[in-house]
């Protein structure tokens, strides 16, 4: 992250406040009630502090219906997650070194029935596999929506991160969103408000 | 918003209560009875045949107008003008004439010119059709209009009030709407209050490009 970025300060906060949680959070889903809200910005920016606090982290791109990270990089998405679940090798090969520190790794191509892929025992297996080379896993995940329809995604790691977005995010649909995750049984780690004014 | 729209209703509710003209209502009562027995199931019927035998007459309004004085249009005549035709527990064939004015004595004035009006057309009605023997009633004025004494109707403090509970009401439920459909959260802890859940960051808006 550029050291002179304005935001470089409210993602060094999250990712303090993180750390700070009771129980340490190993691999994380990051999502959002609506597409839009800016997880994978939080994703990456959050990557990014955590990095620079010294924490050895990967970002993977688990929304196959949208992939979005690879744009963020500036890179093409022919190899990422779906890759590494299809050819068996660590999932350290599909990625980018973005800073010192912080991986991240696409979707990887993306086929017919991407649902079926991320609930597929590999994908959890792949996860808890570089969580032995990496302090923290952040999985930029597809909306609440689907999250809590994919056992994986909702069971299978340490907690969920909701996104909303200040003035993009409806006060009720975020509400309903929250109560149906805990409803699911999800762990909600917390709340980020992205897009919030600079007074906030 | 809830303070605006009370404070809006509040304002409304005064100056209508203040501007409001304050009306006297004054009421005359006719008891209208059979000459011949009547069964108790059929004296609403007997009631509705006597009052519109006198009141379709299309002079008979004006003649009360005409007798009670009346300076204004007829329209406003008959907005203030109100009739109750009713059979009473006891089983008494009753007409209730009420008039409201701003001036007390000309609505004790035009109940009584309305109710004595009536009874004369209803022993005009009985000469007339006692050759046919159709109609056989005894109408007379039971109880005159007198003066009233205070302006009937709610005063200003019932306006007051009532703009309170309604700005309330609606200035409750619209801050309620807006709310659930606002897309402006305005804190970290508008998050926390609205979502119950704890608020690990907020990121403030930014290009893009400046992010990595």
């Amino acid at each position: 992250m550029d050291p002179a970025s304005p935001v470089r300060r409210h993602y060094a906060k999250l990712a303090q406040n993180l750390l700070s949680l009771e129980d340490r959070v190993r691999s994380m889903v990051v999502t959002s009630p609506e597409t839009g809200a800016g997880c994978s910005s939080v994703c990456i920016g959050l990557g990014a502090a955590l990095a620079e606090m010294g924490k050895r982290v990967v970002v993977v791109d688990c929304n196959l219906g949208r992939p979005n990270l690879h744009r963020m990089l500036g890179e093409p998405n022919f190899i990422g997650l779906t890759s590494c679940l299809q050819s068996g090798r660590a999932l350290e090969n599909y990625g980018h070194d973005l800073v010192p520190g912080l991986l991240a790794v696409p979707t990887g191509p993306v086929s017919s029935d991407p649902v079926a892929r991320i609930e597929s025992q590999r994908f959890v297996e792949v996860v808890r596999g570089i969580e032995a080379h990496r302090d923290i896993v952040i999985l930029d995940a597809p909306v609440a929506e689907k999250v809590i329809e994919s056992p994986a995604l909702s069971s299978q790691f340490d907690g969920v991160l909701l996104v909303i977005h200040a003035s993009r995010t409806s006060k009720n649909t975020a509400r309903e969103v929250t109560d149906d995750l805990l409803d699911a049984g999800v762990n909600l780690l917390g709340v980020v408000l992205n897009g919030a004014g600079e007074s906030v | 918003m809830i303070s605006i729209i009370v404070l809006s209703l509040l304002i409304v509710g005064l100056t209508f209560a203040l501007l409001r003209e304050r009306a006297y209502t004054a009421e005359a009562i006719v008891l209208v009875e059979p000459q011949q027995e009547v069964p108790a199931e059929d004296m609403e019927p007997f009631l509705r045949d006597v009052t519109g035998a006198v009141t379709s007459s299309e002079d008979f309004i004006v003649d009360v107008r005409r007798k009670a004085g009346w300076k204004g249009t007829p329209e406003e005549f008959a907005r203030r003008l109100d009739v109750q035709s009713l059979v009473t527990s006891d089983g008494t064939p009753t007409i209730r004439v009420r008039f409201e004015s701003v001036d007390a004595e000309e609505a004790a004035r035009t109940a009584n010119a309305y109710a004595a009006l009536f009874t004369e057309r209803v022993d005009l009605l009985n000469d007339r059709q006692l050759a046919g023997g159709a109609l056989a009633a005894d109408a007379r004025v039971a109880s005159k209009a007198s003066l009233p004494d205070r302006p009937s109707g709610a005063g200003p403090l019932f306006y007051v009030a009532g703009a309170i509970v309604a700005g309330m009401l609606i200035g409750g439920g619209m801050a309620l709407l807006l709310e659930n459909r606002a897309r402006s959260w305005r804190d970290a802890r508008d998050a926390e209050l609205t979502l119950r859940a704890p608020v690990l960051g907020v990121i403030p808006e930014y290009p893009s490009a400046e992010e990595v």
